[in-house]
């Protein structure tokens, strides 16, 4: 879209506005005035009364002409707070799976948000759902013989990961590296920003077992907290959790200590994507609106 | 993010959402359709609600408005008023359709 039709397309909404608000002051005037007479400062206290009683479309809209002050607030609205805003248009209420019209719509979203192509199917093969409560997982074993003291590759790090522990078992695909010198920086990062989710839940998975075992292998989603906007480039290393926990997929203490979700009481929903990424060109960690 | 307004949770306004935010604006450009957007539904819902209530049903409607109470707006609405969610969505609806076509319009 040029300026020019921009210019075009907030004018014509403008005389449509300016249109419908003298048509309902022309048809509704007695009511609108007695409201305005007898209830103002209610009416200025909320946003649909204070849309009703504005003479002009410049007093409550965002015009190119506002004030420093007004202008210095709608320059920080940026494309985190359209997407929470979208998203919260579009999903349910309660933590359920998605229709396909949804998750088309939040695909595109999502798609154009973090420019990264994702979709909820991918080679034909789908998830059980695509948002769902998030719960959060141990560190995996990368390597025969890692532990807690050779995890992490930072003070820093150590710090903030240390308490979530090691998972007792591997994970999904073994080790990530048959031994600590064979470790490399992708490795590292599988084990890092993985997600273990119900692989054993998409449809005709146990007639396809290899078939699906090899595509869910370290495949990449875009994993989404749809309160803050905040996204991981996520893969997914384990399968789980259990279905009687109530909780859907589960993410590395990395993958929630960036995505700001918890576990217990607090718990959150994430949404969750395939990304089309058949080059591999997309790196796994956070991701910026 | 909160619902806005009382009938937000039954008009979907994604699609619209969806092809400003395809269009190359700055963030303050994109906001002012939306909120134009966001107006125009407004009072396009307020202007049929308004006319299909009696004056002592429109004031105490207005009131409610004002003090956002959500569960009161409803209850006088499904009281008052036949099938008014199906007609809210309608009047939703006939003016994002037209919203659309003045963005094609346009951009041809």
């Amino acid at each position: 879209m040029t300026q020019t039709h921009y210019k075009d397309l907030s004018s014509r909404w403008r005389a449509r506005h300016e249109g419908l608000q003298k048509r309902l002051w022309n048809k509704h005037r007695e009511s609108l005035e007695w409201l305005s007479n007898n209830y103002r400062q209610l009416v200025s206290g909320s946003l649909g009364g204070l849309m009703l009683l504005a003479g002009q479309v410049s007093n409550f809209l965002p015009s190119l002409h506002t004030a420093n002050a007004q202008t210095s607030i709608v320059q920080e609205i940026g494309k985190k707070t359209f997407l929470i805003s979208d998203l919260a248009k579009i999903l349910p209420e309660d933590v359920k799976p998605l229709g396909v019209e949804e998750e088309q719509k939040i695909s595109d979203i999502l798609s154009r948000t973090y420019d990264i192509k994702v979709t909820p199917e991918l080679d034909g093969k789908r998830l059980n759902r695509s948002y769902g409560i998030i719960g959060a997982e141990q560190h995996l074993v990368r390597f025969p013989g890692d532990n807690l003291s050779s995890h992490f590759d930072s003070e820093e790090d150590k710090k903030l990961y240390w308490q979530q522990g090691m998972a007792p078992g591997l994970g999904a695909w073994s080790y990530f590296a048959s031994s600590k010198e064979a470790l490399t920086q992708k490795d590292k990062d599988r084990e890092k920003y993985y997600i273990a989710v119900q692989t054993f839940l998409s449809k005709d998975f146990n007639s396809k077992f290899a078939e699906y075992r090899n595509f869910y292998k370290y495949r990449k989603m875009l994993v989404v907290n749809p309160n803050n906007g905040l996204a991981i480039v996520a893969d997914i290393a384990d399968a789980g959790p259990a279905e009687w926990t109530g909780k859907h997929l589960g993410g590395s203490p990395e993958v929630m200590h960036y995505l700001e979700r918890f576990d217990g009481k607090q718990k959150g929903s994430v949404l969750y994507f395939f990304i089309d990424d058949p080059d591999d060109k997309i790196k796994l960690g956070p991701v910026k609106a | 993010m909160g619902k806005k307004y009382f009938y937000t949770h039954i008009i979907d306004t994604s699609t619209l959402s969806l092809e400003i935010g395809n269009m190359d604006l700055t963030p303050k450009e994109r906001l002012e359709l939306i909120s134009l957007i966001d107006s125009n539904i407004h009072h396009e819902i307020l202007d049929l609600i308004l006319s299909e209530l009696k004056p002592e049903d429109k004031k105490n409607f207005l009131i409610h408005l004002a003090s956002e109470d959500h569960d009161k707006i409803w209850k006088l609405l499904k009281d008052k008023v036949d099938n008014i969610e199906g007609k809210i969505k309608k009047t939703a609806e006939d003016l994002k359709k037209e919203l659309h076509k003045d963005i094609k319009e346009l951009a041809d």
